[in-house]
């Protein structure tokens, strides 16, 4: 069924109440019919559509000046365009917006979409936040010389803090990207940081097991060193019992902790296709 | 346990792994103390894998999860080490990874090993 919106849109579009709105004014008529949906964000209402596979193309309307399209081929993100914006530029202008309203339209012909969006949406919408907050704190990258006025005023720990939950909502993103790939078969992951000994992001992983798995990384690192001529790598693999497997990864400063059912996801599965589009997603981030 | 059989294990491991064979040794659990080892093979590493073996029960406690038949430890550089508890006795194999594929590693020489060493110690 190529090309065609394969859900049912009535729940979210209200079309068939537009005659019954009081306002009687033809051009907001014709506007509620052209862009029926609202009450959600851009960003909610795409995440939607991607979490359904849909294949569509998304109209957003802000104000006279400002609408634009999205291109969803199978729940990605294809192409955007905005005014004189185009790709991830437009998709990034179009996700800030407040207040939209929406409409969704078919895509007749999926092989003529070219595709000018390569990150994943879960990217798009962590780096649109992060822009956001930026923005309402005042620190756009050109401002980064007013850091001692703010240190003075006792502020940079707030940052601190903005830039630690931010970090942690990329991390989350990548759990639920490898949640998402793996299916059933992922049982418990968790991501920490090695230096600070805390828990950056979980799936299921009790606060315990992290916190021994750091310890255990940490006593292979010193063991390693002090009684060997070579050093831990970056990760290990364990064989559990009950079709289990677990896998720590280290990368930098974080080490990622997954365990999974290996009769529903294979080791090579894991280590050659999940694993490496995982790490992709992580890189991508610049965390 | 048959000594014979035994090395006859170690003979199964570097025929089957070719030049991807580094070192191997055997330990007890218990005291840490060498069974079989080849050449170039690292007691000190050996023995703190012991210890880590523990360690990682523990931890798997917390899950709670039990360790099954091996752990596979990557190390910096071009080698790795894979690490099989057999209750009072553990192997440790040490494996240029370049040379070894993991799925090798574990789909044909694990289970080969297994079985030569469970046959070793039942004799």
């Amino acid at each position: 069924m190529e090309g065609a919106v394969k859900k049912d849109f009535k729940l979210v579009a209200d079309n068939e109440h537009v005659d019954a709105v009081s306002r009687t004014e033809a051009g907001m008529k014709d506007e509620l019919q052209r862009w029926p949906l609202f009450g959600l964000s851009v960003g909610s209402f795409l995440q939607v559509i991607a979490m359904e596979q849909q294949t569509c193309i998304m109209e957003v309307y802000h104000d006279a000046d400002h609408w634009g399209h999205f291109h969803i081929i199978e729940g990605a993100l294809y192409d955007a365009i905005c005014g004189a914006l185009r790709g991830e530029d437009a998709a990034m202008e179009m996700i800030s917006w407040e207040n939209v309203r929406l409409n969704i339209k078919q895509i007749l012909a999926t092989s003529k979409v070219e595709r000018t969006i390569e990150k994943n949406l879960m990217l798009l919408l962590m780096e649109s936040t992060r822009r956001s907050d930026e923005v309402h704190h005042g620190r756009t990258n050109g401002d980064m010389e007013d850091n001692e006025e703010l240190e003075e005023l006792g502020e940079l720990d707030d940052m601190d803090v903005i830039a630690d939950d931010v970090e942690r909502a990329k991390l989350e993103a990548c759990l639920n990207i490898l949640g998402r790939d793996m299916g059933g078969a992922l049982s418990m992951a968790s991501i920490a940081s090695v230096q600070e000994g805390k828990m950056m992001a979980s799936f299921n992983t009790p606060h315990q097991t992290a916190e021994s798995f750091l310890r255990l990384t940490q006593y292979l690192k010193k063991a390693f060193t002090a009684h060997t001529s070579v050093h831990l790598g970056d990760h290990y693999i364990m064989d559990l019992k009950g079709q289990l497997t677990l896998v720590v990864l280290i990368f930098g400063e974080y080490q990622w902790c997954v365990v999974f059912d290996n009769s529903k996801c294979t080791l090579g599965l894991f280590r050659n296709i999940i694993m490496p589009k995982v790490v992709k997603t992580y890189n991508e981030m610049n965390i | 346990m048959n000594i014979q059989k035994l090395n006859a294990c170690m003979d199964i491991l570097k025929k089957d792994l070719g030049d991807g064979f580094v070192a191997s040794c055997i330990i007890t659990t218990e005291d840490g103390q060498v069974l079989v080892a080849t050449d170039h093979a690292n007691i000190a590493e050996a023995t703190l894998l012991n210890d880590a073996t523990a360690f990682i029960r523990n931890a798997l406690k917390t899950y709670p999860a039990e360790l099954g038949n091996y752990y596979y430890v990557d190390v910096a550089g071009s080698m790795a080490v894979l690490v099989i508890p057999f209750g009072d006795y553990q192997w440790t194999v040490t494996v240029n990874k370049t040379l070894v594929k993991l799925g090798l590693l574990l789909n044909v020489v694990l289970p080969a090993v297994i079985n030569a060493f469970e046959d070793a110690v039942v004799s």
